[in-house]
């Protein structure tokens, strides 16, 4: 049988992972085809709504990552976008959302390395878990039980 | 109805060695509202320019897909051509095929796939790209340069000279700065204030130049070609206007043991002051925290001997505000004081001395006229060791760079001892002699071979003293690392240069980024040395990171070209790609104000016709807005948006992400 | 009660104020809404530990625009979220006249100053009973955890009473209107009800005085008020920043530290 390929979503800040990942080119170093990189301007620009969208498109894990602290192309983007993903990381694990396909990293411009690992790191650990079909299923049996509710 | 067109870039075989080119051409031609695709071997050539022009006008496509290298390299090379054919530049995008895609995976299904994928996440963005025109800013072209030492005195004259206004603020009483204090400078040997002085009268006569001594930058807002600078100036408690200098009130002062700090406290001065007698401008000022007056409320010796009636007690600390179109930082640098090398004995042996104070010993214009005396007792020494890298290039002292003008002025230092006391003994201990830079290495070459200085390669782990002598302890490590003893009348440490204290300060004011060690950042280490990422804000000098005399010249040179070129221009213009708020939608909670690194975030009252307020909502300062998108994503009723980047796009290229459902779902 | 009911009267003939908001008895007994024009009305009014609507929420109301002062019987929840508005810019310092009652006495707040040195001193401790039941839903294994909220929201009929019931959720236009694009999918699907229930979350974090406004108002009882009361706890904790507390805006999602903490950035 073929073995689970994930699908892996990056969003990106242009300044350093996005360079980064231009550096892992440059470089030559290769790394899983699964991650499709879409570009931000800034990790604060990065909605938290995003993610959830991407998983409901059918994401098997999705990767933030943006300019190490202190590193911000613009001074202070990451420090908001780190105290929004500190809240965020936090209703999603109250909500029993299953955070082990979500990761967040710093990768700078010049972790060509780093940013290839990652995405190594990342598709290794997310095959290991397999399809992300529980957000789907929310759909599916949610309509159902709304029908109970509608029917009673 | 869009209409897209795909064009497939083979960049030689960069992009096609592992990625089928002409497949992923064929796939996005299916894609809904792509109209034209095609691949070619080098879409960035001429030729290939051309097929995109002549694409554009035949198939009248309304959005452009590159899937060539990254648009951190030919993004504006493909806009430029979708330009020239007619349609908005910001109607065409990138999709990385080559960095992102060919070059880090092996050929494989898999990676041609990505690459079609990444194409059609690209084509669901561009539907959405909006026609985009620049922002033009109006400029005022007056440069402010903060600090008056070399660095700033460069920048200043040569942006005086090209006929623009010029504001300098210097925080001490004198312009002149550290090249001031030197004796002489390296490779040359010519006397350092010969060369300067010249220069700080020029400023001081310039008919563009303001000169604001005794002052500070208070605070900073606005933007580039607009910023709103307040100056303190300190009260100097003497009217320069009808002081004529004569420094009769230096001569009564009855306070005279103020450590100099012109002379790096080898020397003396009083409480009125001029820093030295060649200062710009050479009128005194009083420091108030010396002053008896001022401490006790009489006195007032000065007063009454001036014959000019000058002095004014009474003066206070005034905020001038003028608007300036640039900012160039030329603070400076310090060096490491006492109580950092205790194994050196700095600060607890008179005769361990820092590398400014040797400048000021060796200076003819100096505490000593220029005849060596060491501190403690006024003898002239026999016997000088000289230790490079105290402090420098070392990690367990916090800092791990090189001072890097310190091999240079060791030597001098040494040549200039030797050239007092030809039979003298000097030696130098060092780590590496870092001696690049034009006749540099001829000049530590001619301090070892024509005048005799004893270079030893290796550190010292004590000094102490014994018998009225300090005796060095060091090693060699070129001789079996054999441990070497040095009696010294003098030891001359060239302590670290760091900077300056208030640095991190200044850094705020200004809204620049400065490194762990707060020296300023440059906006890239090699392509944009002299600029901040604080646009209009550039830097020259020692205030970015330790440099010589010459370098700082040329960076200073460089900085006042980069304000020159700002200048030359009536509007700025600037890349389009900013927030914007939705008047409709907005609440005006302005909880986005303090995400805004660049206070771009400002109140706007909306009124009906009849003056009535409706409401008050945010508003982005384009001349301030860098586009990070901060408060875009905090927005709570999706009120900003930003160009480039919007809602829609990005929400259209998560939705086509993998193809898993209709991705025209928005 | 007499004194303040004297004491309103008092503001109503001498036209201090136009408009009184406060409670009546309701049919169950509880404490409803009341707006009292005519000093004659105010008979009326009770205040008591029923009368638990924020009544904060009615200030951005447009029906509210003709009144030039308003008096307002404001129970803590109320006060907080009178400070947290004032801190957003939605609410005029000087446009109210507040009161509470505590253990029986009257105080009356002539600005928002008083109110924030009030309730920065009166700050109560986190209901122990709501506490123990959130670390009982943490305690469960991920899976669990996830099967009851799913199971929980599922019931969501999307009717946004918790919206409205909110002091704070006064945007003119929410998110979930939002269509250019769909944020939030619009049918009381799982995915749609996931999201706005973590969309209302987010919003309200740093921002939610815990009122618990948003839970009462579910018809369908879902313990909504836990999320937000989580998050609340976690932004105390974290940032130290504690909503409705302060004039000055005190948002903890729009300022930072350096040295903020986390644990799972790579």
């Amino acid at each position: 049988m073929q073995e689970f390929e994930p699908k892996i979503v990056a969003f990106v800040c242009n300044w350093c992972t996005y360079a980064g990942a231009d550096l892992a080119g440059t470089s030559r170093i290769k790394y899983a085809t699964n991650v499709r990189i879409v570009r931000f301007p800034c990790t604060g620009r990065i909605d938290y709504m995003l993610i959830l969208k991407a998983f409901q498109n059918g994401a098997d894990g999705v990767i933030v990552s943006g300019c190490h602290p202190n590193d911000c192309h613009y001074t202070s983007g990451n420090f908001h976008a780190r105290r929004r993903w500190i809240v965020f990381n936090e209703l999603l694990e109250l909500l029993g959302f299953d955070k082990r396909r979500l990761f967040f990293s710093w990768v700078s411009a010049a972790e060509g390395a780093k940013w290839a690992n990652l995405v190594n790191e990342v598709v290794t650990e997310v095959r290991k878990l397999g399809p992300f079909n529980e957000y789907e299923e929310l759909s599916k049996i949610n309509v159902n039980s709304i029908g109970e509710i509608c029917n009673v | 109805m869009a209409r897209i067109g795909v064009f497939v870039c083979h960049c030689g075989e960069n992009i096609s060695s592992t990625v089928d080119c002409a497949k992923v051409a064929e796939i996005a031609s299916n894609y809904p509202g792509v109209v034209y695709s095609i691949d070619y071997k080098y879409m960035c050539s001429d030729p290939g320019q051309n097929l995109i022009k002549e694409a554009i006008q035949k198939h009248k496509l309304t959005g452009v897909v590159v899937a060539a290298c990254s648009p951190r390299m030919h993004e504006p090379t493909f806009r430029k051509a979708t330009a020239e054919a007619g349609i908005n530049p910001y109607l065409c995008e990138m999709a990385n095929l080559r960095e992102h895609c060919s070059w880090v995976h092996f050929r494989e299904d898999s990676t041609t796939e990505k690459a079609a994928e990444l194409v059609r996440v690209l084509v669901e963005k561009v539907k959405h790209n909006e026609e985009l025109y620049p922002i033009k800013v109006p400029i005022t072209k007056t440069a402010l340069v903060i600090g008056g030492g070399i660095g700033g005195i460069q920048a200043a004259l040569d942006i005086a000279n090209s006929g623009h206004k010029v504001i300098m603020v210097e925080k001490n009483p004198s312009i002149g700065g550290k090249m001031a204090q030197l004796s002489e400078t390296f490779p040359t040997l010519d006397c350092s204030q010969c060369i300067l002085t010249p220069r700080m009268v020029e400023v001081a006569q310039h008919p563009n130049i303001t000169l604001y001594t005794y002052a500070e930058v208070e605070s900073v807002d606005g933007f580039i070609g607009n910023f709103k600078v307040t100056i303190r100036q300190k009260a100097k408690s003497v009217d320069h206007k009808a002081c004529t200098g004569c420094g009769l009130c230096i001569e009564k002062c009855p306070i005279k043991k103020i450590p100099d700090e012109f002379n790096a406290g080898l020397g003396n001065r009083a409480a009125i002051y001029v820093p030295f007698p060649q200062a710009v401008p050479n009128k005194p000022v009083i420091d108030r925290n010396n002053c008896t007056y001022f401490l006790k409320g009489k006195c007032g010796l000065c007063n009454k001997v001036c014959p000019a009636d000058a002095i004014h007690y009474e003066q206070e600390d005034e905020f001038i505000k003028v608007d300036v179109g640039a900012i160039v930082a030329a603070t400076g640098f310090d060096i490491k004081h006492s109580d950092f090398l205790p194994e050196y004995g700095y600060g607890k042996y008179p005769d361990v001395i820092d590398g400014l104070q040797f400048e000021r010993l060796a200076s003819a214009s100096g505490p000593t006229l220029g005849v060596l005396k060491r501190p403690s007792d006024g003898k002239e020494p026999e016997s000088v060791v000289f230790i490079a890298c105290a402090g420098s290039r070392d990690p367990a002292k916090g800092i791990p760079y090189c001072s890097k003008i310190c091999c240079m002025y060791t030597a001098k230092h040494a040549m200039l001892f030797k050239h007092k006391n030809h039979h003298g003994n000097a030696t130098v201990f060092y780590m590496d002699i870092r001696a690049g830079g034009k006749m540099y290495d001829e000049f530590v070459r001619r301090a070892i071979e024509e005048d005799d200085v004893n270079y030893i390669r290796g550190r010292v782990s004590r000094i102490y003293e014994k018998n009225g002598k300090l005796i060095v302890c060091g090693v060699d490590t070129l001789l079996n690392s054999r441990s070497v003893e040095i009696e010294a009348d003098l030891v001359v440490l060239a302590t670290a240069a760091v900077a300056n204290s208030d640095s991190e300060e200044l850094a705020q004011k200004l809204h620049i980024s400065y490194d762990q060690y707060h020296f300023f950042s440059e906006a890239h280490p090699k392509l944009r040395p002299v600029e901040t990422n604080t646009a209009g804000i550039m830097l020259a000098g020692a205030c970015q990171a330790p440099k010589d005399i010459p370098d700082t010249v040329s960076q200073a040179s460089g900085t006042a070209a980069k304000v020159v070129a700002l200048f030359s221009q009536d509007e700025l213009t600037r890349e389009p790609l900013i927030a914007y708020v939705n008047n409709n939608t907005c609440v005006g909670c302005f909880l986005c104000q303090s995400v805004c690194p660049y206070l771009a975030i400002e109140k706007e009252e909306i009124r009906r016709r009849d003056g009535t307020l409706v409401k008050t909502v945010a508003k982005i300062n384009p001349g301030l807005c860098q586009g990070c998108g901060t408060c875009v994503a905090l927005c709570r009723s999706k009120s900003i948006d930003i160009h480039g980047y919007t809602n829609r796009q990005i929400y259209a290229e998560v939705s086509a992400l993998f193809n898993r459902r209709e991705y025209a779902g928005v | 009660m007499s004194e303040l009911i004297n004491k309103i009267r008092q503001f109503f003939a001498s036209q201090t104020i136009d408009l009184f908001i406060g409670y009546k008895k309701g049919r169950f007994g509880e404490g409803k809404p009341a707006f009292f024009t005519k000093p004659e009305q105010l008979k009326e009014l009770v205040f008591d530990d029923k009368c638990i609507v924020n009544l904060a929420v009615y200030l951005r109301k447009p029906e509210l625009k003709k009144f030039s002062k308003i008096g307002i019987l404001a129970n803590f929840g109320t006060l907080r979220a009178l400070l947290q508005l004032a801190a957003e810019n939605q609410i005029v310092d000087g446009q109210y006249l507040i009161f509470t009652v505590v253990d029986g006495k009257v105080l009356e707040f002539t600005n928002l100053k008083a109110i924030e040195e009030y309730v920065s001193k009166n700050l109560p401790k986190p209901n122990p009973e709501r506490v123990a039941l959130l670390k009982e839903i943490e305690s469960k294994p991920r899976e669990e955890r996830w099967d009851w909220w799913t199971r929980e929201l599922s019931s969501c009929i999307r009717c946004y009473a918790c919206r409205a019931a909110c002091p704070l959720c006064y945007c003119e236009q929410c998110l979930v209107e939002c269509n250019q694009p769909q944020w939030v999918e619009v049918p009381p699907t799982g995915i749609g009800n996931l999201e706005w229930h973590i969309v209302r979350a987010m919003h309200l974090a740093g921002r939610c005085i815990g009122c618990g406004e948003c839970e009462a108002a579910c018809p369908m009882e879902i313990p909504i008020g836990l999320l937000t009361q989580k998050l609340n706890m976690t932004i105390i904790s974290n940032f130290g920043q504690i909503p409705g507390t302060k004039l000055e805006p005190n948002y903890a999602l729009s300022t930072f530290k350096v040295d903020d903490k986390e644990n799972f950035i790579r």
